[in-house]
């Protein structure tokens, strides 16, 4: 089978369309090489190596043979830069300006390793030097994405991390993507409500609201993510089942796919330029947490 | 021995980084042997650099599923904490409390404590 990526892959709904539609088309295909030119592209932000990499990952458990060909110069060089064209044959180059947070693949019990990878990946490279605060959310807020994507996915496939740096921009993306049962699937059994896969998103995103049943409560991880990026004027994406949900320059929006991503991306961008202390303004003393 | 057991989270994790809801159970099942020993546990954050919502649901949250508001008040103290993460902890609390104010899931927590064989 051969398909053809054209244009531009960026963080943005149109593009995780178009690698949902990509999806779709090869999700049933076996015992095929599937060609992938990437002959009519001119731009690929290299954080959605995290979401195209868990497509690619599923095609190839098919089994099938996956080869990527064409690729324009641009691409290769910052795909070659963070490991992706490692997974299909290419030799990883030397990331000189330490922009990129590498492309991997965890397992759910990798939660340690994924630490190691962050702390690797942020420190003394390209990656610009953030206030104390916001560099302790930022990672944190990365950890509440991969905790849970760990806890609510039930992934036999992995979780899928990549990020980069965006010098001009002075902005900071990084993705993780899941092939797991997806909000959508977890709150509509949870609620169980007839809701849409946007309207599941933005239950998720609100209030206490939360999935998880069991002796460990939850609900918080994904509201705080929203505090912070709301303060650092960053934004989020998430993409699950037919929704998509994003907050930007502080608004939240959402929309439908017409088909369906069978697991879970969210995507943050944060402005590393800002200083904010991220301390809380209000002081708890020890003895009023319980 | 005095009565107080006195827990660095640093030593249990093994790590600065306080972020995966295993590592947050580890710290949890000390807590609760504590407590079901009728022991007063004082908490530890020193060095710790990294902490979720995610590890504290565990590690913390969870104990108001077992135990009573009033003993988990009356039992446990938290020291080196920033003030940042202090903020965090206690909405872990406020978010734990609530969950539980659900009598599904109470009940649901209470049937696993019990499966494991422990004392509710």
């Amino acid at each position: 089978m051969k398909i053809s990526l054209s244009n531009e892959i960026k963080s943005d709904y149109e593009s995780f369309a178009c690698l949902i539609k990509f999806a779709e088309m090869t999700k049933n295909r076996v015992f095929d090489n599937i060609d992938i030119s990437m002959k009519n592209m001119y731009w690929f932000d290299a954080n959605m190596c995290s979401t195209f990499g868990a497509i690619l990952y599923k095609i190839g458990r098919g089994p099938n043979v996956v080869t990527l060909s064409n690729i324009p110069r641009n691409i290769e060089t910052i795909l070659s830069k963070n490991g992706f064209l490692s997974h299909y044959g290419k030799v990883k180059s030397q990331d000189t300006y330490g922009t990129t947070i590498e492309y991997k693949r965890f397992e759910p019990r990798d939660d340690r390793y994924f630490g190691a990878y962050i702390e690797e990946n942020l420190t003394g490279k390209g990656i610009p030097e953030m206030s104390k605060g916001l560099r302790k959310k930022f990672v944190e807020s990365i950890f509440e994405i991969f905790s849970n994507a760990i806890i609510h996915s039930k992934t036999q496939m992995g979780i899928f991390s990549c990020g980069q740096f965006f010098p001009k921009k002075n902005r900071l993306d990084f993705s993780v993507t899941d092939l797991g049962i997806g909000i959508y699937q977890n709150v509509k059994e949870h609620t169980k409500q007839e809701l849409t896969a946007e309207e599941a998103i933005k239950w998720a995103m609100e209030g206490k609201n939360t999935t998880k049943v069991g002796r460990i409560p939850g609900g918080l991880g994904l509201k705080l993510l929203r505090e912070f990026i709301k303060m650092n004027k960053g934004k989020i994406q998430i993409v699950s089942d037919k929704g998509y949900w994003e907050l930007s320059e502080g608004e939240a929006s959402s929309k439908s796919f017409d088909e369906p991503f069978r697991g879970t991306t969210v995507n943050i961008e944060i402005n590393t330029t800002d200083t904010r202390s991220y301390c809380l303004s209000s002081e708890i003393q020890p003895e009023d947490i319980f | 021995m005095d009565n107080i057991v006195r827990i660095r989270v640093f030593e249990v994790v093994g790590s600065d980084l306080c972020v995966a809801s295993d590592d947050g159970q580890k710290v949890h099942d000390q807590i609760a042997i504590a407590l079901r020993e009728g022991r007063k546990v004082n908490i530890s954050f020193y060095n710790v650099e990294s902490l979720t919502s995610a590890f504290l649901n565990a590690a913390i949250g969870q104990l108001y599923g077992e135990f009573s508001e009033e003993k988990i008040k009356a039992s446990i103290s938290v020291k080196d904490m920033s003030k940042d993460d202090l903020g965090l902890l206690k909405r872990v609390v406020d978010t734990a409390k609530q969950y539980f104010k659900d009598p599904a899931r109470f009940e649901k927590a209470r049937e696993e404590v019990l499966e494991d064989g422990n004392e509710f």
